[in-house]
């Protein structure tokens, strides 16, 4: 949701590019928005499976989740608490469009769904999400809106690099894929963006479950725990195999922030399987 | 009903016979493997995993939180390999103790184990302040290392010990909110909300893959958005796809209060093999 706060040179914003639009209730009518967005899939954002990047669909839902849930509970804001995404299919045409409903609102807490079908295959479901914040008071933040809110769609980026490339990832010694916290990878609250996280989380967990012999995996199955913000870098997501089944391999992500006393900062469960 | 003096005598959680072990450097629960407990492919139903799942996180989050109460906000589980005893343990750790949540990690093993989990669970906890009228809970040491529920004595299959039903077709499961299957605060117990979906997931699965081989689930993502408190809860199927190459599929269900105007409850996707 950070990004809509500071769109202009908000770079993980432009990057995987997502245009949403508020859908207050009907006139007359009592009860939260809901939302609207859609996302093209820019090939070079191609996932091992065809579709979107794992990492991207993950940081549109994520995206959609937080603003969804942020406006219901304003004056005050949201952070992102935990992330269960279920990918329902891995080859997508694009684009593809999502809509994000409120399903609970409490005092500490609101709970939202996101639907991402594949609008040029028909509307075939794509993936099915719930996105938990917690409600927080925002501090100095403006979160001056106009409503109903509108995102317009980025333009595309110029000189495209591939997802691992644009966010720094790299690989580290064995089970372990290291991210470089670099200045534009941060959201206005100066922590790294949501959809840095979700992508790491994706790329290390494949990483992982890869043997020497299997080709490309695909992530299907996603559920993150965002424990602490993650400020200094660099960043360690940490895997263990948990074990693998028919439907493919379970692995466990431990993020770590090294330069913040190796504080864990988020702890994610992944399915991968081969493609 | 308090922590202090549930479950009842008669309670599914008395009949599945919990051993408890709990103190500040390890918590355990321990149920015996009955045949009563088990699904098509030989292992424990992941329902009921997940039900020991919730039974150590609660015993954690009660002594964590409290004064402060807490109710089940989600729950993941990987079940990597069946269950198939003939003691199934569930061993608990805080990953992250915040002011409004509480994150768990609970790793699930046959005892005796060759050190590899069969399961593997991260659930979060909402923080509920206890009201300021409310009387003063007895100190921590009310709480005893050890508890024993039961002894083990189900009679029936758990599917039809907790009532559930298939009115025909994957769309069709109800199932009944009674005593036996209540929590502490008179709502449905967060496993048994797991268990019902488990079933309606897995069968939807297999239908979808069509090959008249029952499905088993081994994934599930649970949302708990409001407690069952009337019944019958009714599942329902938002949508499921099946990968004939590796016998498996995902869907998502949603499960519905029916007694109590509809209201959705709970959210949960569901991978399913086939078995």
């Amino acid at each position: 949701m950070t990004e809509v706060l500071r769109p202009a040179g908000h770079e993980v914003g432009a990057y995987f590019r997502f245009e949403r639009w508020e859908l207050p209730p009907p006139a007359g009518a009592e009860g939260p928005s809901g939302f609207a967005g859609r996302a093209p899939i820019d090939p070079h954002q191609r996932g091992p499976g065809g579709g979107l990047a794992t990492g991207g669909l993950l940081t549109c839902i994520d995206s959609m989740g937080g603003l969804l849930c942020g406006l219901a509970v304003l004056p005050k804001w949201i952070v992102t608490g935990s992330l269960s995404v279920q990918v329902l299919r891995i080859r997508q045409v694009g684009p593809l469009g999502f809509h994000g409903r409120l399903l609970r609102q409490g005092r500490n807490s609101v709970v939202c769904s996101v639907d991402v079908v594949d609008e040029g295959d028909g509307g075939a479901p794509v993936a099915e999400a719930v996105v938990t914040c917690a409600v927080l008071d925002p501090g100095g933040m403006a979160l001056d809106f106009v409503r109903p809110l509108t995102v317009p769609m980025p333009p595309p980026v110029p000189d495209p690099v591939g997802v691992e490339a644009f966010f720094g990832i790299e690989p580290g010694e064995g089970p372990v894929t290291r991210l470089q916290l670099d200045d534009r990878l941060r959201n206005p609250w100066g922590i790294l963006h949501g959809g840095a996280v979700a992508t790491l989380v994706d790329v290390a967990a494949r990483r992982a479950a890869a043997g020497p012999d299997e080709g490309d995996l695909a992530t299907t199955g996603v559920v993150v725990h965002y424990l602490s913000p993650l400020r200094v870098g660099p960043v360690e997501a940490r895997c263990t195999l948990v074990g693998s089944r028919a439907d493919g391999s379970v692995v466990r992500v431990a993020l770590h922030d090294t330069g913040a006393a190796d504080r864990l900062a988020a702890l994610a469960s992944v399915t991968v399987r081969a493609v | 009903m308090t922590a202090w003096n549930y479950p009842p005598d008669v309670h599914l959680l008395a009949d599945l016979g919990v051993e408890i072990d709990a103190d500040e450097e390890r918590t355990a629960a321990r149920i015996p493997v009955t045949p009563e407990l088990l699904g098509p492919d030989g292992g424990v139903h992941a329902g009921v995993i997940a039900t020991l799942v919730d039974i150590v996180g609660g015993v954690i989050a009660v002594r964590v939180l409290h004064p402060d109460w807490m109710a089940t906000a989600d729950m993941s589980l990987q079940v990597v390999r069946p269950a198939t005893g003939p003691v199934l343990e569930a061993q608990g750790t805080v990953v992250r103790h915040g002011r409004t949540t509480l994150v768990l990690e609970v790793f699930v093993f046959d005892v005796p184990d060759d050190g590899e989990p069969v399961a593997w669970s991260t659930l979060t906890f909402a923080v509920l302040p206890r009201a300021a009228d409310a009387p003063e809970p007895d100190d921590l040491p009310g709480l005893p290392r050890r508890s024993v529920f039961g002894p083990a004595q189900l009679a029936v299959h758990v599917l039809e010990a907790v009532s559930i039903a298939d009115a025909g077709g994957a769309e069709g499961m109800t199932m009944p909110v009674g005593d036996y299957v209540r929590n502490t605060i008179g709502g449905l117990q967060g496993g048994v909300v797991a268990l019902f979906a488990e079933v309606a997931g897995a069968r939807a699965v297999a239908a979808a893959l069509g090959t008249g081989r029952p499905s088993v689930a081994v994934e599930l993502q649970v949302s708990y958005i409001a407690l069952g408190r009337v019944g019958p809860m009714v599942a329902r199927v938002r949508s499921v796809t099946a990968d004939p190459t590796t016998g498996s599929g995902r869907g998502v269900v949603e499960l519905r209060d029916a007694g109590a105007d509809d209201r959705l409850t709970t959210v949960v996707a569901v991978g399913a093999v086939s078995a």
